[in-house]
């Protein structure tokens, strides 16, 4: 059996620990006030940029009355042969099955689509690591453009650090990327596998497509996966013990009041002058559409991982009490029967004399 | 007062102004136009510039957008920016930076009408910054 120094030490070190997993879990809690502000913030730009493509859509004429020809290129569907996917995970790890959830969604897709030619696209540094490990890299040849296939599955883009210090250019870019290879034919279709979140107990993993857009303001969700109700359970304790309100009410109000407003932009009835002729204005519309989309998932993404780190670190926390507690108990014990058998030796001892 | 014009500015990140305003000075695309209280229905797009709102409570109030478009409605204005910066905030020598890019992608862009067009708006963006930059 131990000694008593021994775990003494032991439980010096499970306090340790303990403190460190209780100040991640304090950090993470106002990380994730942060990024739940930023996502409120970043509504009323996506919703009134909807509703503005939602009234243009029923002034432009999308197809050219004439020719028949689609107006914009991101309208275009074409049977997908090349799919790319988007896969927005965490940077860092120690946020409970976060990443493992995002990756297994993103697998499972590709097994699902694994006759087709699939691009990887990876926001993220652990998403990154991992399909760079087992897909590997594409290949480009010196002046900018892809060489030949080496597999069916590649990865041909990574952003990492873009989450951190999440900024709408950044995303823009890669947006911008997407949208461009789209245009050139290069993908027939891109989706997004993204950490939905609603609220701490209300998030998903979502497989949802962006391109091409088949109908506006709809979102178009391949599959979703719910947490568990444990999870849930366990992510509202969470949140109570770091003083996260689960439903933040006073903004719901105010959401509330400014969505009735973003909604009467650009869709009241009125007939508007065009500046620019309508069907061009759409046009240069439909990518800021995209990027706003994406802005979105990585927004939310971003609250997830926060949650998700938030909930794992309560875990960690508690786990480490019921060490301490467990451990305690026994060098209790061992401190005791060490006392007694040392009580046994001297009073057998003096029997002796 | 039943003349003011109410103005908002969103960018993706956030509502970056909200106020009331007797006119304000929006870049369209195709040149500046003036708004005040009244004017009819009306969509653009906004090229790179200085938004300027007059007679805002807090005096003159100016914003250096690019990127994104305008909704005028008798009573309200809204303007939808990807870029909105305060002038006194703008780091002059980043847009220069940006100007040079500009200008290297307007020589590199080959047949490409596209890549011309793109040059050229990141090449307006920067003058624009330049310009506006220090002004009030």
């Amino acid at each position: 059996m131990a000694n008593v120094l021994d775990l003494r030490r032991r439980i010096r070190s499970v306090r340790n620990t303990r403190q460190i997993t209780k100040a991640m879990k304090m950090v993470s809690a106002a990380k994730l006030r942060r990024a739940q502000e930023k996502a409120v913030a970043a509504r009323p730009y996506a919703a009134m940029l909807a509703s503005v493509l939602e009234s243009l859509k029923r002034r432009a004429e999308i197809y050219d009355p004439e020719t028949g020809e689609c107006r914009s290129p991101l309208l275009l569907t074409r049977p997908e042969k090349r799919i790319l996917l988007v896969v927005v995970s965490g940077d860092k790890g120690f946020a409970g099955a976060f990443n493992t959830n995002i990756i297994k969604a993103a697998t499972n897709f590709i097994q699902e689509n694994g006759q087709k030619e699939i691009d990887v696209e990876a926001i993220g540094r652990k998403g990154r690591d991992f399909y760079r490990r087992r897909y590997g890299a594409a290949r480009y040849s010196g002046d900018g453009t892809r060489g030949g296939r080496g597999a069916n599955i590649e990865v041909t883009g990574e952003h990492t650090g873009v989450l951190e210090k999440l900024s709408y250019e950044r995303v823009r870019e890669v947006a911008m990327k997407i949208v461009h290879r789209y245009e050139h034919e290069e993908i027939d279709a891109a989706y997004l596998v993204y950490n939905e979140f609603k609220s701490v107990i209300q998030q998903r993993v979502v497989v949802e497509r962006v391109l091409p857009i088949l109908q506006l303001g709809a979102r178009q969700i391949a599959e979703a996966r719910e947490p568990t109700t444990e999870e849930r359970e366990r992510a509202a304790e969470a949140a109570l013990s770091a003083g996260v309100s689960l439903f933040p009410q006073e903004a719901a109000a105010a959401q509330q009041q400014l969505e009735n407003e973003t909604k009467n932009f650009g869709t009241a009835e009125v007939d508007y002058i065009y500046e620019q002729p309508a069907a061009e204005i759409f046009a240069d519309v439909l990518p800021r559409y995209i990027t706003s989309q994406l802005y979105h998932a990585t927004l939310e993404s971003v609250a997830a991982e926060h949650a998700a780190r938030m909930t794992a670190m309560d875990s960690a926390t508690n786990n480490a009490s019921d060490m301490i507690d467990s451990l305690t108990l026994t060098m209790n014990r061992v401190r005791q029967a060490a006392i007694t058998k040392e009580i046994i030796e001297i009073v057998s001892g003096a029997a002796a004399i | 007062m039943a003349t003011t014009l109410k103005v908002r500015l969103v960018t993706p990140e956030r509502i970056l102004l909200d106020m009331d305003a007797e006119a304000v000075e929006i870049p369209g695309k195709t040149g500046y136009l003036e708004v005040l209280y009244g004017h009819a229905p009306l969509l653009t797009e906004i090229g790179a510039g200085m938004v300027r709102l007059h007679g805002a409570e807090g005096g003159e109030e100016s914003y250096m957008i690019a990127r994104g478009f305008a909704e005028v409605l008798p009573e309200r204005v809204t303007i939808l920016a990807e870029e909105a910066e305060k002038p006194e905030e703008i780091d002059v020598l980043k847009a220069q930076e940006q100007l040079q890019r500009g200008e290297e992608l307007w020589n590199r862009a080959g047949d490409d009408p596209a890549k011309y067009t793109e040059a050229n708006e990141v090449v307006a963006e920067a003058n624009a910054k330049i310009e506006g930059a220090g002004k009030k």
